[in-house]
């Protein structure tokens, strides 16, 4: 306890008193130990500790969870997907209320395995995440699967969100909690262009409240002293190089897409789909599957949220209409969307970001 | 959906190995880091290791954080 004193009184030393600062985090992980740890309310008052883009499920396009539930509805076709996905809403419902042959998942894996018990159906590994997420899925096409198995990628790549952050002079970012896990795929150097293009503070971090707090130590004295650089205080796991073992089976299968996030919109460069020379276990070339135009949600602002507009708290159907049983918008389902997170923890907040502009 | 757990390998064939954490034993796939050895701690995400843990290094961060904190009760007495 005094170790976490310590760390906190250095925060409180380092903010600056005759401004505000805003710090994001773009991992939900991080978000969740920031929630349930209780640390934003023995933050300094301007210091502001922001959840980003860090959830997967919450940016996967509804066209992509539309095909999803249309794929399942086939005679020939078992849908296999993490757990989070099958209570994702879209304008045609839920994977779970509107799908007919689904199956859940927890590794890539097992979706072999279902594809080697049923020959006679086709299976489509609804397979969705950041880099972390990513790096499985390659390793299971690197492994090798059996004909009758199809991967509909919703793959969206970090760096490429936090990029357009840093370009939307609405949001004001001064530094960064870098994702740790994603990290350890990437490579702690990967956020470089943060801290060296944009001189945005990026700090790798671990998921211990302690290990965060360090974290947001680090880019406030890089702040105060005007000495910006990539830091980790993961080293344990994130090496600067990342696991170039991963990197070099993702880039055999995947390359670079121009793809849609829910709520945000186009992004090119932000997403991944298999390479053309993999192109049979496609699921999109193998269905024939067409993009299909995004609905709009009434009330629900999960787009502002994810962009550090505002938090979940100033959306009117926030612990109203919205909750994790009854689930409006995306950030609402899964553990990682700041919604859940907020609802779950008991968070909420009179005020809301400095400067919001939901 | 980015978690992941520290587990030791405890049995390696191949790409297959057996990893453990608070007594409960998981098959783990190598295929993302095939230079794992036995007695390696490593992060499993979705039945993958996916980097090693260095302890050497996660030794030097809670260094980093015990100073950080102490160098403020120091600030402090003065």
């Amino acid at each position: 306890m005094d170790r976490t004193h310590g760390i906190i009184r250095h925060i409180r030393s380092l903010t600056p008193d005759d401004r505000k600062l805003k710090i994001m985090n773009v991992c939900g992980s991080h978000e969740h130990t920031i929630a349930f740890s209780g640390m934003r309310s023995l933050m300094p008052e301007n210091l502001e500790i922001i959840p980003g883009p860090g959830c997967p499920v919450c940016v996967c396009p509804e066209s992509d969870i539309i095909h999803a539930i249309d794929l399942s509805n086939r005679d020939d076709v078992i849908l296999v997907t993490y757990g989070d996905m099958l209570r994702v809403p879209s304008v045609k419902g839920s994977i779970r209320a509107q799908g007919k042959n689904y199956k859940m998942v927890s590794s890539p894996f097992e979706a072999i395995s279902i594809a080697h018990s049923n020959p006679d159906k086709k299976i489509v590994f609804f397979s969705i995440g950041f880099e972390t997420t990513t790096a499985p899925t390659a390793a299971i096409l690197e492994t090798g699967v059996p004909d009758n198995f199809f991967v509909l990628s919703s793959h969206r790549l970090t760096p490429a969100i936090m990029e357009v952050l840093v370009k939307d002079a609405d949001i004001g970012i001064d530094g960064f909690i870098a994702p740790g896990h994603v990290s350890a795929i990437v490579g702690a150097d990967a956020w470089n262009v943060f801290s060296e293009k944009y001189g945005i503070p990026t700090v790798v971090a671990g998921f211990q409240a302690d290990n965060l707090m360090l974290g947001i130590a680090e880019i406030l004295g890089q702040l105060k002293s005007g000495k910006i650089t990539t830091g980790n205080v993961y080293a344990g796991v994130v090496r600067p190089e990342g696991n170039l073992q991963a990197q070099k089976i993702m880039d055999k299968f995947f390359e670079v897409s121009d793809v849609n996030w829910r709520a945000i919109g186009h992004i090119p460069g932000s997403g991944l789909e298999l390479r053309d020379e993999y192109s049979g276990r496609d699921a999109k070339k193998a269905f024939d599957l067409e993009e299909v135009k995004e609905s709009k949600i009434p009330g629900c602002i999960c787009g502002t949220i994810i962009l550090g507009k505002a938090y979940p708290s100033a959306c009117r159907l926030f612990r109203k209409a919205c909750t994790p049983k009854t689930p409006k918008g995306p950030c609402m389902v899964s553990m990682e969307g700041a919604c859940n997170i907020w609802f779950k923890s008991n968070l909420s907040r009179q005020d809301d970001i400095t400067g919001a502009v939901s | 959906m980015c978690l992941a757990v520290p587990m030791k390998i405890v049995k390696k064939d191949g790409f297959s190995a057996s990893a453990e954490a608070d007594g409960v034993f998981m098959e783990v796939n190598l295929r993302l880091l095939d230079d794992a050895r036995i007695g390696d701690y490593v992060l499993v995400h979705a039945g993958f290791a996916i980097e090693k843990v260095d302890e050497h290094e996660a030794e030097e961060t809670l260094k980093m954080m015990e100073e950080i904190a102490g160098l403020n009760e120091k600030n402090e007495v003065r």
